[in-house]
């Protein structure tokens, strides 16, 4: 399958409207720090999981700290 | 047709304060007021029982209309934290009411699903026994199992109680059709073993993506549009989820009911204590949606019209 890129899952957390100026966060900073709380996490995991198709079990939750992370875990998963 | 008629309600004075609590649980003011939703949980007191809620009540809905116990014929109770294991928990309420002998009484083991459950089966049987009046009553007060040191769960959820007058040919709110569902693999996401334990990403993503569905399934049923709706009644999971669901449903966020700040999430009680304050504002002709969704994990969404 197509490797997704960094724009596409910027797409993604758009859809679930967590965060009103996706293009300001950045990459390789962890959310968390950047004002996303455990709820806006999960909207946004959940926005991932509607946008390609995957699934994301607990387990993995842990290691996806920055949009970076989530781009290579989301490229690893389809 | 079975309609709700009245609805009286119970909340314990005691309250918790969530804004006292921000540093116990690292979160700030923001957190607590726009995404829990909840500012204030109530907590009744250690020797309250379910049947006791369910007894307040009755009371409030007393102050409201005149009732002739003699002329209920059959008594409801929703709760998954009841009395005891057994007798019925409705047993009770029946006898601290002095409810007559002929009066039917059981339990609905559900929970925050469990309201729109069970106006489907009270509708379905007071039609079919030709009954005239009901009560159904919700009562699970979850301080009894919950860890008060536990993020995921201590900051949502209340103690309350309500109780809905159900008759048979009067005007009120009655349903016309319903969508129901489980998805019993995911269980263990809300449970009690041995104290109440939540997985919130998994109840959230169950109810993002189930409700939303669940909705447009019953209109379809109904052979209506969003757009119909006067009002969206959700169960109040929080604030985070009751906004999140209008977003991916697609409702006006306007039509969309939100009102827990001041008790939280009183499980199966949630959508009667927001419907009591509106129900005597409806008119007919006009149809509302209530949707209960949670522990199963179980759905069921109804749709429903004054008349």
């Amino acid at each position: 399958m197509k490797k997704v890129e960094i724009e596409q899952i910027l797409d993604a957390i758009k859809a679930t409207k967590v965060i009103e100026d996706v293009e300001s966060l950045k990459h390789d900073v962890e959310l968390s720090e950047q004002g996303i709380d455990s709820l806006d996490l999960s909207n946004m995991l959940l926005g991932m999981e509607d946008a390609f198709g995957i699934e994301i079990p607990d387990e993995d939750i842990d290691a996806l700290l920055t949009i970076n992370d989530i781009l290579e875990y989301v490229n690893g998963k389809i | 047709m079975v309609a709700i008629t009245h609805i009286g309600t119970y909340l314990p004075q005691k309250k918790i304060n969530n804004l006292e609590r921000t540093a116990e649980f690292s979160v700030d003011e923001n957190f607590i007021s726009e995404k829990i939703g909840v500012l204030n949980r109530r907590i009744k007191s250690q020797e309250q029982k379910a049947s006791d809620l369910c007894v307040e009540a009755f009371q409030d809905l007393k102050s409201q209309t005149d009732i002739n116990l003699d002329d209920i014929d059959c008594c409801v109770v929703v709760t998954q934290n009841p009395d005891y294991n057994l007798p019925h928990t409705s047993a009770i309420v029946h006898g601290l009411l002095d409810l007559p002998e002929s009066c039917a009484c059981f339990d609905i083991s559900l929970g925050c699903s469990g309201y729109v459950y069970a106006l489907a089966v009270l509708n379905a049987f007071m039609e079919v026994q030709g009954f005239r009046k009901g009560l159904l009553f919700t009562a699970d007060a979850y301080s009894s199992i919950l860890d008060e040191s536990d993020k995921n769960t201590a900051l949502i959820f209340g103690d309350g109680a309500t109780v809905s007058l159900l008759e048979n040919g009067k005007p009120g709110l009655s349903p016309i059709c319903f969508d129901f569902g489980s998805k019993g693999k995911g269980y263990k996401n809300l449970i009690n073993n041995g104290s109440l334990h939540m997985n919130g990403r998994m109840v959230f993503n169950f109810s993002a993506t189930t409700v939303p569905k669940s909705i447009d399934a019953a209109l379809g049923k109904a052979g209506l549009k969003k757009s119909n709706i006067v009002k969206w009644y959700l169960h109040q999971g929080s604030k985070y989820i009751v906004d999140t669901i209008a977003q991916r449903a697609e409702l006006d966020p306007a039509r969309v009911v939100f009102g827990m700040y001041d008790y939280g999430n009183t499980v199966s009680s949630s959508i009667p204590m927001l419907l009591k304050e509106d129900l005597i504002k409806m008119k007919s002709g006009e149809k509302y949606c209530l949707s209960g969704f949670g522990v199963g994990l179980s759905w069921a969404t109804g749709i429903f019209e004054f008349k």
